[in-house]
């Protein structure tokens, strides 16, 4: 009788610990190593496409590919145009806003953090990028959000990607909703849009290296590495998502608007393609 | 005189004015134009220029100037239709556009 009892208390839990068992597959899908087989054959494609470029220099994007492009490039970092930039990002990081507290507060390591972003925030479910961070410090701490494109944001961004060189990319994609912000990445990065019927691998891998009109194509290898740019058409430094803008408009389609899930997710998947280059930005750029 | 010409203003300037008390023209082709932006736009797939062309093709029609404003509803219209067929088919075929070495 006691025993009777006594199992059908334990009934239930029991139940619940087979149901369980039941439920789960014998393996968990290893996302980070779906992620890990499709950057090898990305890396692999331009390793094969450009087989006397290092792996680690496509972080210097088009520069690696052209000899001549390459020099006057160097040419410029010397006196680079980005350090005016720099220099007033690192005072808008360290200056006190109305509570007393800074962007500072906000980021370990004195900042040096740009190889942490972008990254899968799991309670969120979404991905968060550098510049979303910086925003995010602003607003929790009383302070207005700066423009997405240009300007102080960029900036900030830019001292904090300048104290962060030699940091490797490291996406990581842990989990089943990481994978799928991954996977809308990868489709908007493959599928064509726009009045031309163009997609970013199109021009970034198919055409990388070759000649529209003046400039050479660059290489989506390493394209997130070395942002924010300060670009000669734009006459200022600018970040990725203002970029991504720049190349939709180019082709035909509307843009989406900087830091949304579909320009957050894209920059997931190009910088997950780029694991194990090295972060050396700002950067100068045509 | 100075009334016979203030009654010939008015009788010119009548049909734009009585259009724009009425709130703008209507326009099928433009309705199609906006209804099958809008469906590009669910997709996630619109193009840069079809919301500039519409709403030049409303100021047009606004203005009178019917076959201007269905000229540019129709190139609209037509954009829509190939943004939202363009994004049926990436949506199905987008990994077949991997390139491979």
């Amino acid at each position: 009788m006691m025993n009777n009892k006594i199992l059908r208390r334990l009934m239930p839990a029991a139940l619940m610990v087979s149901a369980v068992m039941v439920a789960r597959p014998a393996h968990a899908t290893d996302y980070q190593k779906l992620v890990d087989a499709d950057t090898q054959a990305f890396q692999s494609y331009f390793q094969k496409e450009f087989p006397e470029v290092k792996l680690a220099d496509f972080a210097n994007g088009v520069y690696a590919l052209d000899e001549d492009a390459r020099t006057q490039w160097q040419e410029m970092e010397e006196f680079p145009p980005y350090e005016l930039d720099v220099e007033a990002g690192k005072a808008l990081f360290n200056k006190p806003f109305a509570n007393g507290k800074s962007l500072a507060s906000c980021f370990p390591n004195g900042g040096a953090v740009r190889g942490q972003y972008p990254y899968f925030d799991e309670k969120r479910g979404e991905v968060v990028t550098l510049e979303m961070a910086i925003n995010e410090c602003r607003v929790k701490n009383g302070e207005k959000p700066w423009p997405w494109q240009k300007g102080d944001l960029a900036k900030v961004s830019a001292y904090m990607a300048y104290i962060s060189r030699g940091q490797k990319v490291d996406v990581k994609v842990k989990s089943k909703a990481a994978y799928d912000a991954y996977m809308k990445g990868k489709k908007f990065f493959y599928a064509k849009r726009g009045q031309l019927n163009m997609s970013c691998s199109g021009c970034h891998m198919e055409y990388a290296g070759r000649h529209l009109r003046a400039e050479i194509v660059s290489p989506a290898l390493g394209q997130t590495t070395h942002f924010p740019v300060f670009r000669s058409k734009w006459g200022e430094i600018g970040t990725l998502h203002r970029r991504y803008a720049g190349c939709n408009k180019n082709i035909g389609a509307k843009p989406f608007p900087a830091q949304s899930e579909e320009y957050r997710d894209l920059e997931f998947f190009q910088t997950a393609m780029s694991n194990g280059l090295e972060y050396n930005g700002p950067a100068s750029r045509k | 005189m100075k009334k016979v010409l203030s009654l010939l203003s008015l009788l010119v300037l009548m049909p734009s004015g009585s259009m724009l008390l009425a709130g703008g023209c209507s326009s099928a082709l433009i309705d199609q134009a906006e209804a099958a932006r809008k469906e590009a736009a669910a997709l996630r797939n619109e193009w840069r220029d079809t919301a500039s062309l519409i709403a030049s093709a409303k100021e047009a029609c606004e203005q009178g100037q019917q076959a201007k404003a269905d000229e540019l509803a129709s190139r609209a219209l037509n954009e829509s239709q190939q943004a939202v067929a363009q994004a049926q088919f990436m949506e199905k075929n987008w990994e077949m556009m991997i390139p491979e070495h």
